[in-house]
């Protein structure tokens, strides 16, 4: 058994791809370069966080205004953009910012990119079961990154999402044991969010980011791979990118965070929005468990897709789920957005559509495995193609 | 001559069998002061959270006159301060728990002394006896039990079916409603059964109530349903 284990891993890690490092001779095609991309922005991202942590305050009567300081005063320069002063700080802050949306945006497409282009099947199934944990605890990183604003929304936000799991404690058998609540516990500092909540948090968004950086640097000296397969003028476009961005668009601090006033309408970071408007229809039990089961289902997708082909139409049932998960991303967060949501219809109608279209996804599946077969009874093969990871 | 290789690897399986479980149970063991470490109000060698150690403390306050809430449907904001534990150095954290008081056209229930049932059956487990068992007022925490927003008393009905996702009551609960704007749980705070029942919406239970007393003119809350987080 460990044997076996030990083999299945020792073959996954020759061709495991953390940031498609392997993939070097497909990079003519621009998808192949979010791997590299990914490294860079996360680069950016943990040097402007450290340089924040030099004049950053973590605590809840301090970290509104030292933000706000950092933005406004911290190494002030001696121009000004539409009457706005620009500083060292408000450029570090939004490199920081923006640099953590682009990581995060360039997670999920290479995420979508390695779904629908079946990367995940051997020997990729270690790459993309990484990839997935990656996008998980970079928008752990985000949530909790969020909270150090201590803004209205950052606030509710935390709240929202910390009373979640407390739901857990109605699950049977392990219910009893609390241990929902005990989650929400350790990861507020108490029964209440507060000082001890800011001081964790403040220590799980840098520990993250530390912790697998450190991990990241390992496996690049093991494996002598290089980081970054990118010619200079691209990386130093991006970083132009966010520099000019960060100036148009000075990072948000929004309102001084207020726990006896619930913001209207409450929102929290872009990537969370459709599992806002999930919430919104669910019993809250479901809110936990719902996620849960999709990063259950992200995870060991994998073993799962048992279909022989790569391309999205030889595995049709997959391109559907995949397809379904992009549509009810893009559609609940508009609707969030726009703030629609008729509690009465709109649950019943989202269950019929996903049901029928699983259905006719089904469907498909079987019907083109049927023609397969067929076609192998009847002796045509199907042309032969290079393998993905050539 | 064959069983004596299979004999073997039964022996060996055995004895791996032998020095696994107290490998394992030292990993258990360490598990608890690990756990201590993050949740230090755990007791020795507990691993799951005792709510006991974790109950909040509120303060006593007076949170509206009798005049204040004279007339069918009238209703005061309030804002009760409540201990709650945490995990620093100074041990406690006061937060905020917003609260509504809200006179009813009609006397309802609140405490079943024979029995313990009623809104307020949760005041026997914090070992506390109600004063009042009946009353056309009473007392809702506005912390949203689904997941934690502050909720509004909203007077008319309309407003509601307009601005919290297009609930429209029937005709009998057409008065005024709760409502939370954050994922559109709307209550009914005048159900002579259950007061604060879930009309529409997310929410898992009604709002979390608050014990009062009425001391002279003065309404006085006492103590807030446990539960949730604040």
């Amino acid at each position: 058994m460990w044997e076996k284990v030990r083999d299945w891993l020792a073959q996954r890690r020759q061709k495991l791809d953390l940031f498609d490092e392997t993939l070097v001779a497909r990079q003519d095609n621009p998808l192949y370069l979010m791997g590299p991309m990914l490294y860079y922005f996360w680069l950016i991202t943990v040097v402007t966080g450290v340089i924040l942590m030099l004049w950053y305050e973590p605590t809840t009567t301090g970290a509104y205004t030292s933000i706000e300081r950092i933005q406004n005063d911290i190494g002030r320069l001696a121009l000004t953009f539409l009457g706005r002063p620009v500083t060292l700080g408000g450029l570090t802050r939004g490199l920081h910012k923006y640099g953590a949306d682009a990581l995060i945006t360039i997670t999920f497409l290479r995420i979508y990119r390695m779904y629908f282009l079946a990367e995940y099947k051997k020997p990729g199934e270690l790459s993309w079961m990484l990839a997935f944990l990656g996008l998980i605890l970079g928008m752990v990183s985000g949530i909790t990154g969020y909270l150090l604003i201590w803004n209205q929304r950052a606030f509710w936000a935390a709240k929202v999402v910390l009373t979640v799991p407390v739901y857990f404690d109605e699950l049977p058998l392990i219910g009893p044991l609390k241990f929902g609540s005990m989650i929400a516990f350790l990861f507020l500092g108490g029964p209440a969010v507060g000082q001890a909540t800011i001081t964790r948090f403040y220590a799980l968004h840098f520990g993250i980011s530390l912790v697998l950086l450190i991990l990241v640097e390992v496996f690049f000296q093991r494996t002598r791979r290089k980081r970054i397969n990118m010619s200079l003028f691209p990386l130093a476009l991006f970083l132009v990118m966010l520099v000019v961005i960060s100036i148009i668009l000075p990072a948000e601090s929004g309102r001084r965070a207020d726990p006896t006033k619930t913001p209207l309408p409450i929102l929290s970071d872009w990537y969370f929005l459709a599992l806002y408007q999930y919430v919104k229809y669910t019993p809250p039990l479901w809110a936990g468990l719902g996620p849960g089961l999709l990063i259950g289902f992200g995870l060991i997708v994998p073993f799962l897709d048992r279909s022989k082909g790569r391309r999205p139409l030889e595995r049709p049932f997959f391109t559907v789920v995949g397809a379904l998960a992009v549509l009810y991303f893009l559609a609940f967060t508009a609707l969030i957005l726009f703030n629609i949501a008729v509690i009465e219809r709109d649950p019943f109608l989202i269950m019929n559509i996903t049901l029928v279209v699983l259905a006719l996804g089904l469907f498909w599946e079987l019907r083109h495995r049927r023609q397969q077969r067929q076609a192998a009874a009847a002796g045509i093969s199907p042309p032969a193609r290079a393998p993905v990871h050539g | 001559m064959d069983t004596k290789p299979a004999e073997m690897m039964a022996r060996r399986k055995f004895l791996k069998l032998v020095t696994t479980l107290p490998a394992l149970a030292a990993t258990a063991a360490l598990v608890s002061p690990l756990l201590r470490f993050l949740k230090p109000n755990v007791e020795k060698f507990k691993i799951y959270a005792p709510t006991v150690q974790d109950a909040a403390r509120g303060e006593v306050i007076a949170v509206a006159t009798l005049r204040e809430v004279a007339n069918p449907w009238d209703y005061k904001y309030f804002v009760f301060t409540q201990k709650y534990p945490q995990y620093t150095p100074e041990g406690f954290k006061a937060a905020n728990v917003p609260g509504v008081v809200i006179k009813l056209p009609y006397k309802i229930t609140l405490y079943d002394p024979a029995t313990g049932q009623g809104p307020w059956r949760w005041a026997r487990d914090i070992g506390k006896t109600p004063k009042v068992t009946e009353s056309d007022l009473i007392v809702f925490s506005r912390i949203c039990p689904h997941l934690g927003c502050i909720y509004n008393f909203v007077p008319n009905y309309k407003e509601v079916t307009a601005g919290y996702g297009g609930y429209l009551p029937p005709p009998p609960r057409q008065h005024a409603l709760m409502a939370c704007p954050c994922h559109l749980s709307i209550y009914d705070p005048a159900d002579p059964q259950l007061p604060g029942r879930v009309l529409s919406g997310p929410a898992p239970r009604p709002p979390r109530t608050f014990l009062y007393e009425i001391q002279g003119e003065n309404i006085i809350a006492t103590d807030v349903e446990p539960g949730g987080i604040a």
